[in-house]
């Protein structure tokens, strides 16, 4: 398998010089990210998001299954998520590339590990019956900073879910059609937000937010935070790539911080619009 | 209690260092035993350097192998002694691959053979290249290369035979090329390779020795050591003469059971001291080697217990 | 968060008898194992890990290699008993691959891979036991294996684990602290003091995190220490060994050394 071209040197060396003076290709400050979109299918749970050209596609549903006898308290999440080549000519079907298992290691990270969604809450009769959630995520192309797009759709697919209402009588349980009962949104701790920055070689080029592809490919280096609006950090990760000084990680942080807001600001506004077109589907 | 179990060596005393759990406050104390520790060692051998530790000034200095510059300091990257030819200073690995020099005589093994080329394993960082045209071909040193040669160049040399050659030179990307242009060079026979430590060898006036056991050895430059039977001096002769057989044979001649014996000796003595991280010099072989004959063991004794540490005691009393 | 051990009880202790800023004991060992180029095997209190260094070597698939420097091949190897449910790993475990391409591209920056075009540096991790803070051992023992191997590098990589209970940052954590706290590895590059590697996977609050991050960061020097001392024990032992021979071998005067002898100008 022939490997992709990387950047020639002039490309390499504009984007390395423009960066350098703090200008980026697309325009963009060095902090700034691409705008999301959002939109949302007629199912619920139905996200796709893009940034830029990175287009993700998350989608949740649920299906009522017996709990595992060791938690017998708590409902399932798994998380699918599938980097087809059709993404990027970068990934290839087989052995999954270092690049697609940090991708779905940190989506696990992200949404499963931090306790995103209030497992205990999906319990619907102790050890009978428990509510599995399956978040499929689609990466539909990659233009740079999957894994941010990723995260996005996966949290706002799940806030955007609502499971059917169940009611419980002795043994009994009725699970009731969307038609009959409104269903009911899940029950979500916090809702964390996966940002990257990416450094280069040169130490004194500043880090910029939301690399595009061509950035990721040139960068030396690339710190993901995800954190939530209340300021808590869920992930950190920065694996190798270039060394940093101790206060620049904490600098980057609170940028983070300030930047996690905006985009829970953003996804709020965003659900609240397409919930207000959707009223008149609930009977 | 903080144990490092380094080389088998003289039992150490580690009680001034057995402050393990530190609270990071007491940092400075540790750093400043470090100072006294390092000025006392300087005085008595070689300075110690260990990856990322500043060795001098970038401005009064030029960086050597196992350095590198950062800013105002000379770094060491590897972890060895220091070494200063006037203003050029360099640290020299303790342990590591083998780095060729033009001119140093190696042993290889065959791992390939490609059009034109063998490649072999000559314990340095890729292998090494020895071209059909640096090899004597069979029918005298003038003979010019046929396309049937590259043809059959698989009964000259096969994946898996060893040899002894020189290196030649480098390519750009710092392989190095063999050739086996001499009647001391080429394929090598009845007896037994052992690898060493490649800096445990020294550069000596001759690298073939013949002990007066009977046996031949071949001291590679780049820690591979031919232990074999002695072969005569009038044997090897023939410059007109060169019988392609006997070069490119691979069959042992007879070997009894006596050489066979010196052979195990000498192959086992040369593990012990590289064991022991001895550097080998004929003169140490030589001695080790009487030495061990004095003692009368078996063999394989050698190899068991304390007979290297004894060994080892017995050699430096002796030098 | 409900655990029945005390994490840290009022007189200030740990679970296993530690206070909150106290490192595990630490046993560094650097024995060559088998045909190794360089070997090491670190413990962090009862965790232990063990990496063997091959190369740089002609690198085994020549369409992987690369005109400029020498790749890293990491493979990661927990074993079955490594942990109280015996249960083995695949190597496509993502976790295992994970953790597998951290130590890859920790290093890959550290060590001077443009020194060594076309050739391939193996390193081997074998996790013998763990109690926490793997990601820790293994960082440090491949820096220790490195090292030992001679393979140039720009510094050491000292990694160090730190979780945060109640407001009151701790270090090197064991497995059972690991479950229950929030906890960060950091690996720091002594001389400059920069950090190669962050991981949290816990939530935590911005402030806590620099706490504990900056604490982090501290005792990764006195790894360093220990580290350092381990190594130049070595070191020294084998210089000893090899000056130890008997010195009238005809070869010694042919060496090349240059005068070592004189002291270079301690900056």
């Amino acid at each position: 398998m022939p490997r992709p071209p990387s950047p020639s040197i002039p490309e390499k060396e504009f984007v390395y010089g423009a960066l350098k003076e703090g200008l980026r290709v697309d325009g963009r400050l060095p902090l700034e990210m691409r705008t999301p979109a959002l939109a949302f299918g007629p199912e619920l749970g139905w996200v796709e998001c893009s940034l830029g050209k990175t287009r993700v596609l998350a989608q949740v549903d649920a299906k009522m299954v017996k709990p595992p006898p060791e938690r017998p308290l708590e409902g399932i999440i798994s998380i699918h998520s599938e980097i087809s080549p059709m993404a990027s000519s970068d990934y290839e079907l087989g052995r999954p590339s270092d690049e697609e298992v940090t991708i779905t290691r940190m989506l696990d990270k992200v949404l499963r590990r931090s306790d995103v969604v209030d497992k205990e809450s999906l319990c619907v009769l102790a050890g009978q019956r428990v509510w599995h959630l399956r978040l499929t995520i689609h990466c539909l192309a990659d233009a740079g900073n999957m894994l941010d797009c990723a995260c996005l759709a996966g949290v706002v697919a799940l806030k955007h879910f609502r499971r059917p209402e169940v009611e419980v009588v002795g043994e009994e349980v009725t699970v009731h059609h969307p038609s009959e009962r409104a269903p009911v949104p899940l029950s979500m701790h916090h809702t964390p937000y996966c940002l990257t920055f990416a450094y280069f070689p040169d130490a004194s080029t500043k880090p910029v937010l939301d690399p595009t592809h061509l950035e990721q490919r040139l960068s030396a280096g690339m710190l993901s935070i995800a954190l939530n609006a209340q300021r808590e950090l869920c992930v950190v990760q920065k694996a190798g790539g270039v060394p940093l000084a101790a206060d620049e990680i904490l600098r980057i942080v609170d940028v983070a911080v300030d930047k996690a807001k905006e985009l829970d600001k953003l996804v709020e506004q965003r659900l609240k619009e397409d919930w207000a077109g959707r009223t008149v589907e609930v009977r | 209690m903080i144990s490092f179990a380094s080389f088998p060596s003289s039992s150490h005393d580690f009680s001034d260092y057995s402050t393990t759990r530190h609270h990071p406050d007491v940092e400075d104390d540790i750093a400043m035993d470090f100072d006294l520790e390092d000025g006392d060692f300087e005085d008595a051998t070689q300075k110690l350097i260990v990856p990322g530790e500043p060795l001098t000034s970038s401005h009064a200095f030029m960086r050597g192998h196992g350095t590198y510059v950062d800013g105002e300091e000379v770094v060491g990257s590897v972890a060895g002694t220091v070494e200063r030819v006037n203003k050029l200073v360099s640290v020299r690995a303790i342990r590591t691959r083998y780095n060729p020099e033009v001119g140093d005589l190696v042993v290889g093994r065959i791992t390939e053979v490609q059009p034109r080329r063998w490649k072999v394993d000559a314990n340095s960082r890729q292998d090494a290249v020895l071209m059909l045209s640096s090899v004597n071909l069979p029918g005298g040193v003038q003979r010019r290369k046929l396309e049937s040669d590259e043809l059959q160049m698989r009964t000259f040399f096969e994946e898996g035979d060893l040899l002894v050659a020189e290196v030649q030179a480098f390519f750009a990307d710092g392989a190095m090329s063999l050739h086996t242009r001499s009647l001391k060079y080429g394929k090598l026979r009845n007896g037994q390779l052992v690898a060493v430590p490649p800096v445990l060898i020294k550069r000596l006036k001759s690298h073939f020795l013949t002990l007066p056991c009977g046996v031949d050895v071949i001291l590679g430059l780049n820690g591979y050591i031919w232990v074999s039977k002695h072969v005569k001096e009038s044997q090897q002769e023939g410059e007109e003469g060169f019988d392609a057989e006997a070069v490119y044979s691979n069959k042992n001649d007879d070997i009894d059971d006596a050489t066979r014996a010196a052979i195990s000796r000498v192959c086992n003595i040369i593990r012990i001291l590289a064991a022991q991280f001895v550097p080998l010099t004929d003169a140490v072989l030589l001695e080790a080697y009487d030495l061990v004959v004095e003692q009368e063991g078996d063999v394989k004794d050698l190899l068991h217990g304390d007979a290297g540490d004894a060994l080892v005691t017995a050699l430096g009393g002796r030098g | 968060m409900s655990s029945r051990i005390e994490i840290l009880n009022d007189g200030g202790y740990r679970s296993d008898g530690r206070r909150q800023y106290e490192l595990r004991d630490i046993t560094i060992d650097l024995t060559p194992q088998g045909t190794a180029d360089g070997s090491a095997s670190i413990t962090h209190g009862l965790t232990q890990v063990s990496v063997s260094i091959f190369g740089p070597r002609e690198a085994k698939q020549r369409s992987q290699t690369l005109h400029d420097r020498a790749i890293l091949n990491v493979e990661v190897n927990v074993l079955p008993f490594s942990t109280g449910d015996r249960r083995r790993r695949g190597r496509s475990d993502r976790r295992i691959l994970e953790l597998a391409a951290s130590i890859k591209s920790t290093f890959e920056p550290v060590v001077q891979t443009s020194l060594y075009p076309r050739s391939q540096i193996d390193i081997f991790v074998s996790v013998l036991q763990q109690d926490g803070g793997l990601l820790q051992a293994c960082i440090n023992a491949t820096t220790l294996a490195l090292a030992s191997a001679g393979v140039p590098m720009f510094d050491f990589v000292c990694a160090v684990s730190g979780g945060v209970h109640s407001a009151a940052p701790l270090l090197d954590l064991t497995t059972l602290e690991e479950n229950d706290l929030p906890h960060v590895t950091v690996a720091v590059m002594p001389r400059t003091k920069k950090v190669t590697l962050v991981t949290l996977e816990t939530r935590l609050h911005v402030d806590r995190f620099a706490d504990i991050f900056r604490l982090a960061c501290d005792a990764g020097q006195t790894i360093h220490a220990e580290m350092r001392r381990a190594v130049k024990e070595r070191t020294r032992t084998l210089v000893a060994a090899m000056g130890a021979g008997p010195r009238a071998g005809p070869g010694e005067h042919m060496d090349r050394d240059v005068v070592m002898d004189d002291t270079i100008i301690d900056y």
